[in-house]
């Protein structure tokens, strides 16, 4: 190998490890092309320049809004609605599983009603709940809790039913009653699908969120759409965008989080399949 | 005597799978259940271990009938199924807990039980951060801390490679040579038995075929000549109605056809 290869190799290791760290660059990439175009479009007229306003107006209107105190009383109302929802939900879930997975009784009676009614989308139960509850907090985070429960409820009774059998025996011959295979056996042997539950079921309680936000409410990200389409302020419709995205995140993020620390026996998977 | 099973007999969807089995296990005997899978060696266990119901006769385990599992008949399994969710202590540990053994105690225990596998420098690590021997020593390790009246094996080695299989062998002989248990292991190699049993019960299609007493000095060498007679009495008593069921097979191939057609 000659000096150059050598030194050509190095600047692509190099460059190959600064590109792994830089994990932002797409995002980066991603608002500069916008900001490029929204510019661009600002002269050459494409369509309509008040439609996609570009990034550095939508931070200049982001921080005039922020300075009414508006986007952290929305932040506020909306992260309160969906950690009650989200929480009342999986809570629920959980205590339905148990029941229905530990009496046969309440398996015969609550599983044909589930089935019937869970498959129904949730959201076109809003309408109804606001006309039963009114449009304060309750319809809301009822919604939101109750997009929450079924997936989450699902995953966990599915968790109860793959638990292997030979687990509960052997706790069984080393004298385990009962109770003590349900703690100590069968309920941490659904946690990994009881996640599961609530990882998928995060993206829909948050629809839930901007949905109820949308019919009767006056305050929230998603009022803030709702409001900014009445008034045609297009940029205020894009923070409030933005914003959920980032609220959405911040809660998927939370939640990886309990996983990992849950699941820190879980030596399987693809990234530990080959070690590179 | 410590286990008596009396006439049991199982059958699953009008298929006899146990018929009138027999057996008398003495207090500290190591008893190798030997036969083909299939020949309902492994239900026999189950139904020993209180898993399954026998249809009729009954077991009994030192006076007492079995209804169901219990802390009497500990079970070690082929997959091991130890808890990945516990570390390997609080796994071996499980036993003593559930009995109401004080936490600190528990711990005691399992340490010791640990020691005897020769596991303690992997006290915290998880099940699923071990190999397949290391998995099955801490089986046989919380087995023993439930403090069993008989050990239930159900072909504990049969999914590790040759090597570790000897190597498990010579390591349970040791452990029972200072523990002392009652032990029913159920194999079907016989080496495996040979080497390990006191007395060796041959099943086929579902009953006893043959009781075998080893009656040779441990630690036994599978190249003795004993230990080579032993294996092949076994193996004829195995094999002896392979030739008889070939048999059957081709006259049923030979005679089927025209029965049909008749």
């Amino acid at each position: 190998m000659n000096r150059s290869e050598a030194a050509a190799n190095s600047t692509r290791a190099t460059l190959r490890i600064s590109l792994s760290n830089m994990t932002f660059l797409p995002a980066v990439l991603f608002f500069v092309l916008w900001e490029l175009f929204a510019r661009m479009n600002a002269t050459l007229k494409l369509f309509n320049p008040r439609f996609l306003p570009p990034p550095t107006v939508l931070i200049e209107e982001g921080w005039r809004l922020a300075k009414t105190g508006i986007i952290l009383d929305s932040i506020i109302s909306s992260t309160t609605r969906i950690a009650a929802g989200f929480a009342i939900g999986c809570a629920a879930a959980l205590i339905a599983g148990v029941l229905i997975a530990k009496f046969k009784a309440v398996e015969f009676w609550f599983a044909p009603i589930l089935n019937l009614v869970g498959p129904i989308p949730a959201l076109a139960l809003l309408p109804l709940f606001i006309i039963w509850f009114g449009i304060g907090e309750f319809p809301k985070i009822l919604l939101i809790a109750w997009t929450t429960f079924i997936p989450v409820l699902v995953n966990t009774l599915d968790g109860f039913k793959s638990v292997p059998s030979t687990l509960v025996r052997s706790a069984l011959s080393l004298g385990a009653s009962d109770r003590q295979v349900f703690l100590r056996v069968m309920l941490p042997a659904a946690v990994p699908n009881f996640l599961v539950g609530a990882q998928v079921s995060l993206g829909l309680s948050f629809s839930a969120l901007i949905v109820s936000e949308m019919m009767g409410a006056s305050s929230g990200l998603g009022y803030i759409i709702v409001d900014a389409r009445n008034f045609f302020k297009m940029s205020n419709m894009f923070i409030a965008i933005i914003l959920i995205g980032l609220e959405y995140s911040l809660f998927s993020w939370l939640l990886k989080l309990v996983e990992k620390k849950a699941l820190a026996w879980r030596k399987d998977g693809l990234r530990n399949a080959v070690q590179r | 005597m410590k286990l008596e099973v009396r006439n049991v007999s199982k059958s699953y969807g009008g298929r006899l799978v146990l018929r009138n089995i027999d057996l008398a296990v003495e207090e500290r005997e190591f008893i190798c259940i030997l036969g083909h899978s299939g020949c309902g060696k492994s239900t026999l266990l189950n139904m020993i271990a209180g898993y399954i119901p026998p249809d009729s006769g009954e077991i009994i385990v030192d006076g007492k009938q079995v209804t169901g599992p219990s802390r009497s008949r500990g079970m070690v399994f082929q997959d091991h199924a130890l808890f990945p969710w516990l570390t390997v202590l609080n796994n071996i540990a499980f036993g003593p807990r559930v009995q109401k053994v004080p936490k600190t105690e528990a711990k005691q225990m399992a340490r010791e039980y640990l020691k005897l596998v020769g596991l303690e420098a992997y006290e915290s690590h998880y099940p699923a951060e071990l190999s397949g021997g290391m998995k099955q020593r801490v089986g046989i390790a919380r087995a023993l801390a439930g403090r069993p009246d008989i050990l239930l094996m159900d072909e504990p080695f049969g999914a590790l490679d040759v090597l570790t299989r000897e190597s498990m062998q010579a390591e349970l002989r040791r452990i029972c040579e200072g523990l002392q248990p009652t032990v029913l292991f159920v194999t079907h190699s016989i080496s495996e038995a040979v080497y390990l049993a006191d007395r060796v019960v041959i099943m086929k299609h579902g009953a006893i075929a043959d009781v075998f007493k080893v009656g040779m000095p441990h630690p036994r060498s599978p190249h003795s000549p004993q230990f080579g007679e032993a294996a092949a009495r076994i193996e004829r008593v195995l094999m002896d109605d392979e030739r008889t069921e070939a048999h059957f097979a081709v006259e049923e191939a030979l005679y089927a056809p025209k029965a049909g057609s008749a």
